[in-house]
């Protein structure tokens, strides 16, 4: 009885469809099964680009209290071309990872908002977030990408609270996969990568097989705030718990910082009225 | 705006319906951060006024929408044109209003069930997790002969009432419990529109829904491509029979995916 009316709809499907392209369309599971990435998106919690920073007295650092915090703008971006990649079914998952404390969990759940499927916070207290270096964050990232079985990894080309613009490289060196760092545009091109990157003499277009490493920059998209029904929705996401020991990484730091300083205010400049004064001017100040 | 009388259980007179969405004001709400139906336990508040300040508050923060896969369904949804599409959580007087947004499971079943009416024709339907009510009021379109609404937030209940009235269709079971585990004798036909998208829950939800199926019900199940569907064992042994392209503004409200399936158990 139930095996009829199955069958009767799957005649009225198929026999709505005049092509075999429209056929395949409308009974999809004929379909062969596409190439679909598993992609990795690397968050990072940091200063809210827009607060006015201020050293710490004890010049170890800047003050975090109380200040308000987002997530980094390039990995934003980031985010935003995963779920562009997935929208376009070249991935056909995006999880959101970050390293850091309780609070980094808001992180991943503004990108499940703006359409990561799940995420995964590496549990890294305050105090000990502060030291933690990108060597660190990338030999997670890469542990991370083994154990997923991710066939792309996006990040933001550097955090804006430190600039280092070295987590990409790193993990892709420890991963052994090819990078493409400073992305402006991402092309899929059959088990490759096509991309522009945006380098000081202007732009390179570079192919990279996958599984891979990009970095992106400014240009690559403009991502998409998270709106009331993707909040509400990314609240039933899961996000799993880790910490470093559980994927074997080691983050005692290597570095110490000795001093954080503002930079030197910007001295008023003076007028000079006829150009033999300034080059008596700039005599004395031993520039010429 | 001229509204026939139906016979409802909705105690908003039709007449006032009509001047409330006319007077209705969109902008300059003060964002309270209480839940203004917050109920103080020292009054006891009449069921009636708590159904018509819902009422109310569901046709201020809402907008009649056809901008989805059903346009023959006039639904109160957000949109972009609402204070509440930008809000954060905390800004909306409802707690969780999933009934404010036609999730795309939710266009894809009622879509199907609208194209394909024998399958719910003369036939008893349970509208599981029904929201705005879409998948029920496309079944009770199509000839249904029973449908049961079915929803545990008791304000998506008021919405499902109030879309039947702008759609002229006679909403008249509605239910808040849970019914998950229950052995729905009393229906042939389930209808689950975008419940898959908590792993946990996705879990008990699918389980129960192949038990109720091996007892030789009609189970359609509408998914965009959640992740807790697609990971999940049971994914095996279902169909897909239909996927539609979702409109623009549908997959602004949920990032990621720009098309959905019906899916059943073979």
């Amino acid at each position: 009885m139930k095996q009829s009316h199955l069958h009767a709809s799957w005649e009225s499907v198929a026999a709505g469809a005049s092509t075999e392209a429209d056929l395949r369309q409308a009974l999809p599971f004929l379909l062969p099964k596409k190439m679909s990435l598993k992609v990795l998106v690397g968050v990072k919690r940091v200063i809210d680009y827009a607060v006015k920073i201020r050293v710490r007295p004890d010049k170890l650092g800047v003050v975090t209290d109380g200040v308000k915090h987002s997530m980094n703008p390039f990995d934003e971006i980031a985010v935003e071309e995963a779920v562009r990649l997935k929208e376009k079914k070249i991935a056909k998952e995006v999880i959101a990872v970050s390293c850091g404390p309780a609070q980094a969990q808001e992180t991943i759940r503004t990108a499940l908002a703006m359409g990561a499927d799940r995420g995964i916070h590496v549990e890294v207290p305050a105090k000990e977030m502060e030291k933690l270096e990108p060597l660190h964050v990338s030999k997670i990232l890469a542990k991370l990408v083994e154990k997923e079985g991710g066939d792309l990894l996006i990040v933001g080309k550097q955090a804006i609270d430190d600039d280092t613009n070295a987590t990409a490289q790193m993990t892709a060196s420890l991963l052994n996969w090819p990078q493409a760092t400073f992305a402006s545009e991402i092309k899929k091109a059959d088990g490759e990568l096509d991309v522009t990157r945006e380098i000081d003499g202007g732009l390179e277009s570079i192919k990279v097989k996958l599984p891979a490493v990009v970095s992106a920059d400014l240009r690559l998209n403009e991502p998409r705030y998270a709106t009331l029904p993707n909040i509400m929705k990314a609240k039933k996401k899961k996000i799993q718990k880790l910490k470093p020991a559980d994927l074997s990484v080691d983050v005692t730091p290597h570095l110490e910082v000795v001093e954080v300083v503002d930079p030197p205010v910007r001295e008023a400049g003076i007028k000079v009225d006829d150009v033999d004064t300034l080059v008596a001017k700039l005599k004395e100040a031993g520039r010429i | 705006m001229k509204m026939n009388c139906l016979i409802s259980k909705c105690l908003l007179r039709p007449q006032t319906y009509s001047r409330l969405i006319a007077n209705r004001n969109v902008t300059n709400q003060p964002v309270s951060k209480v839940h203004p139906l917050s109920k103080n336990p020292l009054r006891t508040i009449h069921s009636e006024t708590i159904s018509k300040a819902y009422a109310d508050k569901i046709i201020q923060e809402t907008e009649l929408s056809r901008d989805h896969l059903t346009p023959e369904l006039n639904l109160h949804l957000i949109t972009q044109s609402c204070r509440l599409w930008k809000a954060q959580p905390e800004d909306s007087p409802f707690p969780e209003p999933f009934w404010a947004f036609y999730w795309p499971g939710g266009q894809a079943v009622a879509r199907y069930v609208l194209d394909s009416p024998y399958l719910v024709k003369g036939k008893r339907v349970l509208d599981f997790g029904c929201g705005c009510g879409a998948s029920g009021l496309a079944a009770l379109k199509s000839k249904a002969k029973m449908v049961m609404f079915n929803d545990i937030d008791e304000v998506s209940i008021e919405a499902v009432k109030l879309n039947g009235i702008s759609n002229k269709i006679n909403v008249s079971k509605t239910s808040t419990e849970n019914l998950i585990g229950s052995s729905c004798e009393e229906y042939d036909v389930l209808l689950v529109g975008d419940m898959l998208y908590d792993t946990d829950f996705a879990d008990e939800v699918l389980l129960w829904l192949d038990n109720i199926r091996k007892r030789d019900k009609l189970v359609l199940i509408g998914d965009p491509g959640r992740f807790a569907l697609a990971s999940h064992p049971l994914k095996a042994d279902l169909r897909c029979f239909a996927k539609y392209h979702l409109s623009k503004t549908t997959t602004l409200e949920n990032n990621g995916y720009s098309q959905a399936c019906v899916w059943s158990f073979l």
